[in-house]
């Protein structure tokens, strides 16, 4: 830390910069379209390539809540690797990133990796 | 940048008046140290009250409140009396504070790298602070979602308010330069120590310890709540060290405030309160009564969030399950457990030379550091009691959270023993002094 005046701190500035996203760097960006898309009050579920808590779906679940607030994100996945299917039947919206879905759903919006679908039939 | 520097100087501004109706003797570094962290715990105030009478947070709303607040500070500090003499006086530049104003600069270049990195930030502190601010008050719809107890709902606000209060003024929620405000408190933190420091010993002294506990009172978890609770918890148990030593009652109401901050910014501020009270009882059985009215408004500022979070039905986790039957059930293994979080301390060797400097100290010295000896031990043990009673893998709750203890209470410890060495060092030079003069 001492050495940070003198060093060109542009590396470290990139390197903390990416430090959140190591695994998926462009989720963020996803979750700010999404964001862009939703209405505060909206409820929503995520959709990721790992769907175990401890090795993705966490991180996903927490990141999600940070860049939607004002809306409900709703986990799918619990810390013991559960499934929740009712918090995917309650969402309005589910946010796939990284993965395709196969459910009768129109698409919102489409970005990067991911897209925002609406689930028909409800 | 400049809405949380805006926000810094503003809180200093506004903690100005506050700090002088507690302490009109207050100047130089005191003053503004203590300045801001009145300014800051008196903004999560500001925030807490108005949502609690349901006032949507905006600049005007908070603006208002806080210059009746500033008015009625200013007011009650013109009517205190000022013939006391400043008690201040000793703390003077010296060439030792070029490395403190070095080391913060480096401080300060580290935790604006980027945008807050840690991961507690963005699922604990930063995401409520971000999640109240879209209704402009607390969100308790959030903090009683059952699917949001990864926040931990039930840690008290000060540091997610504080960050509230910058998004205010910026006009929106931008996390790039929240680390600025961690800086701050430190900074704070530094100065109080260095005023009270410079009444019990010389300048060089002071710079000296100064130096010390400005390195460690930064805290290296940019953005998490640890460097509020440093700096408030710190600040606290060094104005109660005082008070206890020359029975100052300034001091007093100093150090009760600055507890009941801390208790407000994380649960182990909480744990401090009550590891002072218990020191304060054990340090001075016959006068504790008396001491223990005088730390009354920290038990009044912890109260609001306590109540809160008990009428909200807000989970603990560490509470939650059986906690007898976890702490049973570690117990026989508690030598274990000890040597681990050996294995696992943050920097053993300052620790070593904590241990080093409290045996090597004259035994009058520890004898006047006693209360600080006390609150450091409490608090540990607090901490044990933590781990042994997790409802969490053991082993993850030491890796995630040991380190960051151990800065809880390296400040006063640090304060004391350093103290200690360099008045027993200084009262041999003079002692050395006045043999050659009776030479002479």
């Amino acid at each position: 830390m001492l050495l940070l005046p003198f060093i060109d701190r542009g590396p470290s500035e990139r390197a903390m910069a990416r430090y959140s996203e190591r695994a998926w760097p462009d989720y963020p960006r996803f979750l700010e379209g999404v964001r862009e898309h939703t209405k505060p009050g909206d409820t929503i579920a995520v959709i990721v390539p790992i769907m175990r808590w401890e090795t993705g779906y966490s991180y996903a679940y927490y990141r999600a809540s940070y860049f939607l607030t004002g809306r409900e994100v709703l986990p799918l996945v619990t810390p013991d690797n559960g499934r929740l299917p009712q918090n995917f039947r309650a969402a309005k919206y589910i946010a796939v990133f990284g993965v395709g879905l196969r459910v009768p759903a129109d698409v919102v919006w489409r970005g990067g990796r991911g897209a925002l679908l609406r689930l028909r039939q409800r | 940048m400049t809405a949380t520097l805006v926000a810094i100087l503003s809180l200093t501004v506004f903690g100005v008046p506050i700090a002088l109706a507690i302490d009109r003797r207050a100047r130089g570094a005191l003053l503004v140290g203590t300045a801001f962290l009145y300014g800051s715990g008196t903004m999560y105030l500001v925030l807490l009250m108005l949502s609690i009478a349901h006032i949507r947070w905006t600049l005007i709303s908070v603006t208002t409140a806080s210059l009746v607040i500033f008015c009625a500070a200013a007011f009650i500090a013109r009517r205190e009396a000022t013939d006391s003499p400043s008690r201040t006086a000793n703390a003077k530049p010296h060439l030792l504070d070029l490395p403190t104003l070095f080391t913060i600069v480096c401080y300060a270049l580290y935790a604006t790298l980027a945008k807050v990195w840690e991961w507690d930030f963005w699922a604990m502190w930063g995401l409520k602070a971000r999640t109240f601010l879209e209704i402009g008050g607390i969100d308790w719809r959030f903090l009683e979602s059952p699917w949001n107890t990864f926040a931990h709902p039930d840690y008290p606000l000060l540091v997610p308010l504080n960050y509230d209060f910058v998004a205010l003024l910026n006009g929106g929620w931008n996390d790039r330069w929240l680390g600025l405000l961690g800086v701050a408190w430190a900074v704070a933190l530094a100065l109080v120590a260095r005023s009270l420091a410079a009444r019990e010993t010389t300048p060089f002294f002071a710079a000296l310890l100064t130096l010390l506990v400005a390195a460690l009172g930064f805290s290296r978890y940019v953005g998490l709540a640890e460097g509020a609770l440093i700096a408030f918890g710190g600040a606290g148990v060094l104005f109660i060290r005082a008070a206890l030593l020359d029975g100052d009652d300034v001091s007093w109401r100093h150090g009760a405030l600055m507890l009941g901050f801390a208790a407000n910014c994380k649960n182990e501020g909480l744990a401090l309160l009550v590891a002072v009270t218990i020191a304060v009882i054990a340090s001075s059985w016959f006068s504790a009564p008396a001491r223990l009215r005088k730390l009354t408004p920290a038990y009044v500022l912890a109260a609001p969030w306590l109540i809160l979070r008990a009428a909200h039905t807000l989970p603990t986790d560490i509470a939650s399950g059986s906690v007898a039957s976890r702490l049973f059930a570690r117990l026989p293994h508690a030598h274990q457990i000890l040597a681990y979080l050996a294995e696992e301390l943050s920097k053993p060797w300052f620790w070593v030379a904590i241990l080093v400097g409290i045996l090597i100290a004259p035994a009058a010295a520890r004898r006047r550091e006693r209360f600080v000896f006390l609150v450091t031990a409490i608090q540990l043990l607090f901490y044990v009691t933590a781990y042994l009673a997790t409802p969490n893998n053991l082993q993850w709750h030491v890796l995630s959270s040991w380190s960051r203890l151990t800065t809880h209470i390296a400040v006063p410890i640090t304060f004391a023993v350093f103290l200690m060495l360099a008045n027993s060092l200084r009262g041999s030079q003079d002692a050395l002094h006045a043999e050659a003069r009776s030479d002479e």
